[in-house]
């Protein structure tokens, strides 16, 4: 059923559902090679535009290559990537912060003093410091991120962990004779998914924009990969003569972006006792 | 501890504020009205203007455009003839191990003072100074004495015969003793030379002043007064080109050139610079050990398309080994020309038959639109059987012993600046040992390159230099690229001489 309450989730999903077959089918959706390059093309406006062609729908780049097919092809990068990240520094973050907040005392001074450290640097200032040290590369942008995103799952997990550790059915588990590791992974975090939820969500959308900003820098992923970051950071120079060359990726980054958020909002609503409450 | 009163308040405030404003308003008028207007003044906003007013403190084209106003060279290099010409020499000799200049007579320094040998023995000394600031001192490495018979001779004497003594002789500059003696610790900042303009200000980060010298042995230039202004935005510049308040400025971007083709006020001059771009092969890796793989690497690149496509058709693509402003080049060279089949065939008997995986280096930002000219190149060479895999570096990384001066780096874009003599390049790149940036070595280029180095006679020298240009084509030692123009945004009634060094030189100029 599409009532105006879901609608949010809905509208966020369905953006999401179709970058994702985007992404996925990407061969199969993209018209042209997106690395294949035609000089005599090059700059061609978007196809309703004067002088446009309708070889290419979007227009081609500085090279001559067809902007469709890099933007298709773009996704890629951007949903490998905050998937791939928010699902690392999910892992990370919660068992860490599950830790700190179940045994306290050592473990969370020394967890909460290291995420104290990372929270203490700005979020893109890390990921710009450890990709120059790290070098270009998929593998290395995700690490890069990951290390810059845990923390904020970290602490959530914890507050969380805090509060449900001191609730009757875990010292009712504890008493029937569980084991710390047990009562925590068995009862306690699993009452921690719907905040982890929506952090991951709204986690994401910064993490493709961060993404998207390092590529821009050149501090991305190597140069034959098309991504939206670099897209709009190659197209900048041009964007007197030939401003489709910044305007699709930078559309594509703001759907993307809009989606997740509308998803992650769709969702916090769902998870909200208070708003459940009302129905 | 007394308490510092701060009797600003509102009413003055809002008074000063106001002054403020109007005179915020009131520059560009006046700089309108004082400068473009005017048939005595050009002013000119560079990217690059002397940090200093010690003339020795740099080693950088421009900036010694900024010094040949006030002080002069022995020689200097005449672009249309390509050779060299005297300034303060009236005529030179070559002989053994000995350079003899005869100095031009009657020359007068701004104070006044004749120029005689011991002016030019002093101001080798204070280029030699490295303590005192000079950069200029490499250029002095191979000068063991510098003699002074009389008053208008000088003679170098070299470790060994030096013929190419005269490429390192221009842009050394000749201050006064005299003023030296006089002036003492502020020598510098009182330069006097026997320059077409007498040094008057200077200011970092502000201007650049010179004025007539009415009394120039050369004869008088046209404008009065010389204005440099260091400015590094590029969008800076223009923009103070097209409001009047600069007549000429440099490295007007590539993309801005069509729309100020049409500009009411504004003319483009463009140049064939003295940077070449070229792709460079480190042969002691593999596989550009072998000749048939070079070779096939330079019939897929095709510089004139990226020429025309990434510069607007503004470059010049390299017929040859050097540039065709350089002295050396060869007209009846041709470079290989584009045939991605025969890339593949040659591959082929090189015992790549399907393909050849490559890694190609490059510095990202370090040149103009380097990483599209990369991605270019990398297409085309996919097209002629190659596999390549980019790899930008940091600049320091990329040029330091890590990469292309380690010898590190098996192929890579790159481009050489101030490339007037081949001589440069043949030593640097091609020779034994110079540098490990090739790792070539080849008895019969070296020997060539020694010969001309020692040959005095400038047709002799180039006639070898074009022989061993020729055996680096045939032997395919790297992939010439192209040379990129100067663009210069010039006010319509600034009339100069366009030069290929970066130097902006006030008597080339006229104002209509």
């Amino acid at each position: 059923m599409l009532s105006m309450r879901y609608l949010k989730l809905w509208v966020g999903g369905v953006i999401l559902l179709v970058l994702c077959v985007c992404g996925v089918a990407a061969p199969l959706l993209a018209p042209r090679d997106p690395q294949a390059q035609t000089l005599e093309d090059r700059l061609r406006p978007p196809r309703w535009v004067e002088n446009g062609s309708t070889a290419y729908l979007l227009g081609t780049d500085n090279l001559g290559r067809d902007m469709l097919s890099r933007i298709i092809y773009g996704s890629r990068i951007s949903l490998m990537v905050g998937v791939a990240t928010v699902i690392c520094a999910g892992l990370l973050g919660c068992v860490l912060g599950a830790i700190a907040g179940y045994f306290g005392s050592t473990a969370d001074e020394i967890v909460s003093k290291i995420s104290e450290i990372f929270l203490a640097f700005p979020f893109l200032l890390i990921a710009i410091a450890i990709m120059a040290f790290l070098g270009q590369g998929v593998g290395n942008l995700i690490m890069a991120l990951m290390l810059s995103r845990w923390v904020q799952f970290c602490r959530v997990v914890r507050g969380e962990v805090f509060s449900i550790k001191e609730r009757d059915f875990v010292t009712a588990a504890k008493a029937l004779g569980g084991r710390d590791w047990y009562v925590l992974f068995r009862h306690v975090v699993p009452n921690t998914y719907a905040s982890v939820t929506v952090i991951a969500t709204f986690g994401m959308a910064v993490v493709i924009i961060t993404e998207a900003s390092l590529s821009f820098l050149g501090l991305g992923v190597p140069v034959h990969i098309p991504t939206w970051g670099s897209m709009l950071s190659e197209g900048r120079s041009y964007i007197n003569r030939a401003p489709w060359l910044t305007i699709f990726p930078g559309l594509a980054i703001f759907i993307t972006v809009f989606g997740i958020n509308l998803l992650g909002d769709g969702l916090r609503d769902v998870f909200d006792p208070k708003l459940r409450r009302q129905r | 501890m007394k308490k510092r009163k701060t009797d600003l308040s509102r009413r003055n405030f809002l008074k000063r504020s106001a002054l403020l404003g109007a005179g915020a308003l009131a520059v560009p008028y006046l700089a309108r009205k004082g400068h473009a207007a005017s048939r005595d003044r050009v002013t000119i906003y560079h990217s690059s203007v002397a940090d200093s007013t010690h003339p020795y403190n740099h080693s950088s084209s421009p900036i010694y455009g900024n010094w040949q106003h006030v002080i002069e060279p022995l020689i200097e290099l005449d672009y249309d003839k390509k050779d060299y010409v005297g300034v303060l020499a009236e005529s030179w000799q070559f002989q053994g191990n000995k350079w003899t200049f005869k100095l031009r007579k009657g020359v007068k320094f701004h104070n006044g003072a004749p120029l005689t040998s011991k002016d030019v023995a002093f101001s080798v000394e204070k280029m030699r100074d490295t303590k005192g600031g000079s950069l200029q001192a490499p250029n002095f490495k191979d000068v063991t004495e510098v003699q002074t018979p009389d008053d208008l001779t000088v003679i170098f004497v070299t470790k060994q015969p030096l013929a190419i003594f005269l490429d390192r002789l221009e842009n050394r500059f000749i201050l006064s003793k005299v003023a030296a003696d006089k002036f003492g610790d502020k020598l510098y900042e009182n330069p006097i030379g026997t320059g077409p303009y007498k040094f008057v200000s200077y200011q970092r980060g502000g201007n650049m002043v010179f004025t007539r010298n009415d009394d120039y042995w050369g004869g008088k230039a046209a404008i009065k007064e010389v204005i440099f202004r260091k400015v590094t935005e590029d969008a800076a510049r223009l923009a103070a080109l097209e409001s009047g308040q600069a007549d000429f400025v440099n490295n007007v971007p590539v993309h801005e050139v069509a729309r100020l083709k049409n500009h009411p006020r504004v003319r483009i001059d463009q140049v064939e610079g003295l940077r070449m771009f070229f792709l460079a092969f480190n042969m002691e890796h593999k596989p550009w050990d072998n000749k048939l793989v070079r070779q096939a690497a330079n019939y897929c690149v095709d510089a004139p398309a990226i020429v025309k496509n990434i510069f607007d058709g503004i470059g010049y693509p390299c017929n040859g080994p050097v540039g065709s402003n350089v002295i050396g080049a060869d007209p009846k060279l041709k470079r290989y020309p584009y045939d991605p089949n025969k890339a593949k065939e040659l591959l082929a008997k090189a015992g790549f038959p399907n393909g050849c995986d490559i890694q190609l280096y490059y510095s990202a930002g370090r040149y103009p639109k380097d990483k599209e000219v990369c991605q270019v190149v990398a297409a085309q060479m996919v097209k002629g059987g190659f596999r390549v895999e980019l790899i930008s570096q940091e600049w320091a990384l990329f040029w330091d012993r890590q990469g292309v001066n380690g010898g590190r780096l098996p192929f890579y874009y790159i481009g050489r600046g101030s490339l007037t003599d081949a001589d440069t390049l043949y030593d640097q790149y091609f020779r034994t040992g110079t540098t490990k940036r090739t790792n070539y070595s080849n008895p019969d280029l070296d020997k060539l390159v020694e010969e001309q180095q020692k040959t005095a006679e400038q047709k002799k020298r180039v006639a070898i230099l074009q022989k061993a240009g020729k055996m680096i084509m045939d032997e395919a030692l790297f992939v010439p690229l192209y040379n990129l123009a100067d663009i210069y945004g010039v006010a319509r009634n600034v009339v100069w001489k366009k030069r290929p060094d970066e130097k902006v030189l006030g008597w080339e100029m006229k104002i209509k």
